[in-house]
């Protein structure tokens, strides 16, 4: 194993840590455009991408995520750059690298493909799973210390990404999903529920479990979520990372419900349910990283 | 011989050979393909919808159901044509210009084409110009919009005024997405917006002059 994983392994058994916020929102407020290609900046504008790598280091992230959230070649189809996955994914965990060095690791990031597997769908599991092994090898390669798999709703979809991870040489994978409100409690879009959806990833090798993002989840919610999970994890760490409340159109921009002082007080409470490593998803920004640094710390 | 509510039972249990099997029977009977839709598979889907809403049913049971639909739908599509009969409603389905996310859009449109609405999908990443154009040619009851991006937002909005603005006849606009809520709905003067895919057919419904 990388010895930097190693080491991310056992600070990981010492203290909490804690993961970054948001990177999309970031790279908009530099230019990027709604809904565009946002791991094209990873060769196009590099110095920007880095930019928000060194804006969470400065927040002070222990864990700084790659921007290749859209980084598998479906994904990347859909913007008419599927042959470019190799290249972008290498580029963007180079990044992320460069400015973590010795201050932070670098968790090389794999979303959800885009689409339904098999049978439900109408796309092949291997193929899939073919897109996910080129991703986390180009993550791994170009310096990437953990491969985190994150925002997934479907268990099957979720190990296969994990396995890729793994069958790539990842020393560490964390394997988060996204959970929505139901009335029969926290589910995934698939309906699988946190217990269901930890059991898959741990059975295909993951050894960080947990939730991001989600569908109007307070941070209340997630700290019910977080003592599921928990429950699910069988003693293995777990990383949660909420959005910052839920989105609203003012006057034409968008806004997130929580300030980065109400967002950063929940941290502790995530922690006392048990989360080890804790973070932000969409609406989080180095501000609430910042003010979740300054809790943890005191 | 089989009656209409085992065909509602079988599409909404999502039993795919049972629902073909049992279309055929009736067809057979000489019950006519429209009774057949309308009383036997709409039901079932609507069913559907509604355990999809109160959270009994999710994403897999409703893929299922819609596909054993859709195989009943190709053996009576032909003889519908044949009797030159069209579904009463004609709606529009996109997600938003800067918005690739299709899996909320192929749900409600899955689910209206269970309603048994004509449904025209433009895809992804739609801007406002081709829904319009899409809304005039097809002479469209009703737009749908979808955006599962926060960043999006404004894509909506913008596209509620420009169909709003062409002031088409009885045309009504509806969104959704992971995003949306009513209120955002009222502040763009969109006519409707649905919480799920089981909510989409009745707010369509609603909209289009029906009693839910």
């Amino acid at each position: 194993m990388n010895p930097r994983t190693a080491a991310l392994g056992q600070e990981l058994s010492k203290r909490p840590l804690l993961g970054d916020g948001a990177t999309g929102t970031q790279l908009q407020a530099m230019g990027l455009a709604p809904g565009a290609c946002g791991e094209l900046w990873n060769t196009e504008h590099p110095d920007r991408v880095r930019r928000v790598n060194q804006l969470y280091l400065e927040a002070g992230s222990d864990l700084l995520t790659t921007n290749t959230f859209g980084g598998t070649s479906f994904v990347l189809e859909s913007h008419g750059v599927a042959g470019r996955g190799r290249e972008l994914n290498l580029a963007g965990a180079r990044l992320a690298r460069e400015i973590a060095g010795d201050r932070a690791w670098v968790l090389g990031d794999i979303g959800p493909f885009g689409g339904m597997l098999e049978p439900l769908g109408e796309t092949p599991s291997e193929a899939v799973a073919a897109a996910f092994r080129e991703q986390a090898e180009a993550l791994i390669e170009g310096g990437a210390d953990a491969i985190l798999v994150e925002t997934m709703s479907d268990p099957a979809e979720a190990a296969l990404a994990v396995r890729a991870a793994k069958g790539a040489g990842a020393g560490l994978v964390l394997a988060t999903y996204t959970f929505q409100k139901t009335a029969v409690g926290y589910r995934t879009m698939m309906g699988t529920n946190a217990g269901d959806a930890v059991a898959a990833v741990i059975a295909a090798g993951a050894e960080v479990v947990g939730a991001n993002c989600g569908t109007e989840l307070s941070l209340e919610d997630y700290e019910r979520l977080t003592a599921e999970l928990v429950a699910a994890a069988a003693g293995r760490p777990v990383i949660v990372q909420p959005n910052a409340g839920a989105p609203r159109l003012v006057e034409g921009r968008i806004c997130y419900a929580e300030s980065a002082g109400e967002f950063a007080a929940a941290a502790p409470r995530f922690l006392l349910a048990g989360a080890r490593l804790v973070g932000g998803c969409c609406g989080s920004t180095p501000a609430h990283i910042a003010a979740m640094a300054a809790i943890l710390k005191s | 011989m089989p009656e209409l509510i085992e065909l509602t039972t079988a599409v909404a249990a999502g039993k795919r050979v049972d629902t073909v099997r049992l279309t055929q029977e009736l067809l057979d009977a000489g019950h006519s393909p429209q009774s057949i839709v309308e009383q036997g598979l709409v039901p079932g889907m609507a069913i559907v919808g509604e355990q999809f809403k109160r959270n009994e049913i999710f994403v897999p049971e409703m893929l299922i159901a819609a596909r054993a639909m859709k195989e009943a739908l190709k053996v009576l599509e032909p003889l519908l044509v044949k009797a030159g009969i069209k579904p009463k409603y004609t709606v529009i389905i996109g997600t938003v210009q800067g918005d690739l996310h299709d899996i909320g859009k192929n749900l409600i449109s899955m689910m209206w084409r269970g309603a048994n609405f004509a449904v025209v999908d433009l895809g992804t990443n739609v801007s406002a110009e081709r829904y319009l154009a899409a809304a005039r040619e097809h002479n469209a009851n009703l737009v749908g919009l979808s955006a599962l991006l926060t960043t999006t937002m404004p894509a909506m909005k913008e596209t509620v005024r420009v169909l709003k603005a062409a002031a088409l006849p009885n045309l009504k606009v509806m969104i959704g997405g992971a995003p949306i809520t009513q209120e955002f709905a009222d502040d763009i003067g969109a006519d409707g917006y649905a919480a799920d895919a089981g909510t989409a057919v009745e707010v369509a419904r609603r909209l289009m002059g029906e009693a839910a």
